[in-house]
């Protein structure tokens, strides 16, 4: 029972802020064992801030990082799931599936985290799952200003994966989850 | 010197007997260990020690020649009595508490079928003991379903999702379907009833569990070490108590509660009849219920200064030695201010198993489990002996001296200190 916390696209603090107040008193330590971030936090304040939250901490360059020592990918392991993560400004066009699972293909992993977008999704296909946590603290995007904040909490257990998507709508919180199970038969390059 | 108070047979000869068994605990200091064999020549250690149980401390049994008492046949003839009794069909409990007092075999699993017939686990009728069995391993079972699943787990059984297997067949590709989730039943989640929310504050307890658990007995290899065998000795330790926290919230877990398991899961898993010892666990559950029910208020901080509190228990011990060696009691508590607490909290606390090595306390054990008078009256009998056993060493030493030595209390004889918090009995009747 492994708790992933996915977020990135928090663009602090130029074009937020912070996190909103219900997702701050959320998000304490000890609960979480990793997070993975998309990227674009911006400042290593808001780094540190994670790094408070969980020690565990990934984090993949967004273009107005302002720590330029990221990686551009990364890919890690958690339990039996193989987990890639990339901003998704790379890849072209933003946001759409083909070149998403293509970029799935070429780190050979079995959930692949983007963001970039600052639109939460969730898609399955015949490599994986692809997931995009949206932007934690509401920020605008290259692509719209209509955004809801959003993150995502990933519990991994054994071969299910339950996530759970925390959007803020009107203020309020609203979650919901997506269950998903790994078969083996999903991968291609064994 | 004889003061009004003190009896006569403690100032007996028994007590400065230099040469001959056993070493009197004024003279032997921390040389001699307990385990010296008495150089009495007929004595019959040969039947007791054959099937030792797999650990090194077998030796112990050898102190249980009481010596004052006839020694060679009482000891045959004594196991004999205890067999008889317990193959009974049905068994006489007082009986089989008077047989205790004076001391169990290490052999055989004797004792691990006695320390469940003195707790209630097992009822005296032979006969229902296999249903007894059944029914309390399988209610420990139940126990441990419910308690120790994770909360991923319970909310995928409560909410039974069916996950898109079908699905992954057909589509190749598609959005994800989103379900709501009932009652904020999220891992975030910060309301009272939520799942997530009770394991992340139980995690506190079964953290500190954990650690107990790993701080027990270090010195043994059945509790302690990398072996596979420890750690799953440790996993059965760590699961009793995390279901005793659960099950009991007024008093959850406090330190020292893994000391008082710990022999009874050590006896319970050395039994040398198979089916009993693969459900140890259970048993030692069971047991360490019953046990604790008596000693419960104990671990209470509330109770603390209650009258079924520590400190009373404590004053009780006060009393007690007070009432039978009012020199001793006079200098421990005024002329050298030592406070009681200091060294009974812990004796009386973890029911001795601190004080003494492992094989010495399960006979202690013995005493105080099968004694009529309950197990509380007799610990304090024992307290009482202990210190007055070695009161000589006390009226001699200032509080610093004195603490330490009770604080680190000299091994002594394990019969002699029974036989004499027995006698205390005899006095008070």
């Amino acid at each position: 029972m492994v708790l992933v916390l996915a977020l990135g696209d928090l663009h602090v603090p130029h074009r937020a802020p912070d996190l909103p107040a219900k997702f701050k008193s959320m998000l304490v330590p000890g609960k979480i064992q990793h997070i993975i971030c998309t990227g674009n936090l911006c400042i290593k304040e808001v780094h540190d801030y994670l790094k408070t939250l969980c020690p565990d901490l990934h984090i993949a360059r967004g273009e107005y990082d302002e720590e330029t020592k990221y990686p551009e990918t990364k890919t890690l392991t958690i339990g039996q799931f193989k987990l890639g993560l990339c901003h998704g400004h790379q890849v072209i066009p933003w946001g759409d599936l083909d070149s998403l699972a293509m970029l799935q293909r070429q780190l050979d992993v079995d959930i692949l985290v983007t963001g970039h977008t600052h639109q939460f999704t969730a898609y399955k296909h015949e490599g994986g799952v692809v997931i995009n946590p949206g932007s934690a603290t509401g920020a605008y995007s290259s692509i719209t200003y209509d955004v809801n904040p959003s993150f995502v909490l990933m519990d991994i257990d054994g071969l299910r994966v339950v996530v759970y998507v925390y959007e803020l709508i009107d203020g309020e919180v609203k979650v919901d989850k997506i269950d998903f199970k790994k078969t083996s038969s999903n991968q291609s390059t064994q | 010197m004889m003061k009004k108070k003190v009896p006569d047979w403690l100032n007996s000869s028994l007590w400065s007997s230099p040469t001959s068994s056993p070493p009197s605990p004024a003279i032997t200091e921390y040389t001699s260990p307990v385990f010296t064999p008495p150089p009495q020549p007929p004595s019959p250690p040969p039947l007791i020690l054959q099937d030792p149980p797999p650990t090194q401390i077998i030796q112990e049994s050898q102190s249980e020649d009481p010596h004052d008492a006839p020694p060679s046949e009482f000891d045959i003839s004594h196991q004999t009595q205890l067999l008889a009794e317990l193959s009974k069909k049905v068994m006489d409990m007082r009986e089989l508490r008077r047989i205790a007092c004076q001391g169990v075999p290490d052999s055989a699993g004797i004792r691990s079928t006695l320390w469940k017939l003195l707790l209630g686990y097992l009822p005296p009728d032979r006969g229902l003991w296999s249903s007894e069995l059944a029914k309390k391993r399988s209610q420990y079972k139940q126990f441990k379903e419910e308690i120790l699943m994770n909360p991923s787990e319970i909310t995928r059984k409560m909410y039974n999702s069916t996950i898109g297997d079908a699905d992954d067949a057909k589509r190749d590709r598609a959005l994800l379907s989103r379900s709501e989730i009932p009652h904020d039943e999220h891992p975030l989640s910060l309301g009272k009833t939520s799942v997530w929310n009770q394991f992340f504050q139980d995690t506190e307890i079964i953290d500190q569990i954990d650690r107990d658990v790993k701080r027990t007995h270090p010195d043994m290899h059945f509790f302690s070490g990398d072996s596979k065998f420890s750690k799953s000795n440790q996993e059965a330790l760590k699961n009793i108590l995390i279901i005793f926290a659960k099950l009991n919230p007024g008093v959850k877990y406090v330190q020292g509660m893994n000391e008082l398991l710990a022999p009874l899961y050590y006896v319970f898993k050395n039994d040398p009849d198979e089916e009993n010892a693969t459900f140890a666990e259970a048993d030692a559950f069971f047991c360490f219920v019953e046990l604790l029910s008596g000693f419960r208020d104990n671990f209470v901080q509330q109770l603390d200064n209650s009258v079924v509190g520590i400190r009373s228990t404590i004053t009780k011990l006060s009393q007690l030695l007070r009432k039978h060696d009012e020199e001793l009691w006079r200098h421990l508590e005024i002329t050298s201010k030592i406070n009681p607490q200091f060294y009974a909290f812990r004796w009386i606390t973890l029911l001795l198993t601190q004080e003494f090595n492992f094989a010495d306390s399960l006979h202690i054990w013995d005493t105080l489990l099968g004694d009529p008078e309950g197990t509380q009256e007799t610990l304090l009998r024992v307290c009482c002996a202990m210190l007055i056993l070695i009161r000589k060493r006390l009226l001699a030493g200032d509080f610093t001296s004195n603490l330490k030595l009770l604080q680190n209390y000299p091994s002594t004889n394990i019969s002699h200190l029974l036989y004499v918090a027995n006698k205390f009995r005899v006095q008070s009747v």
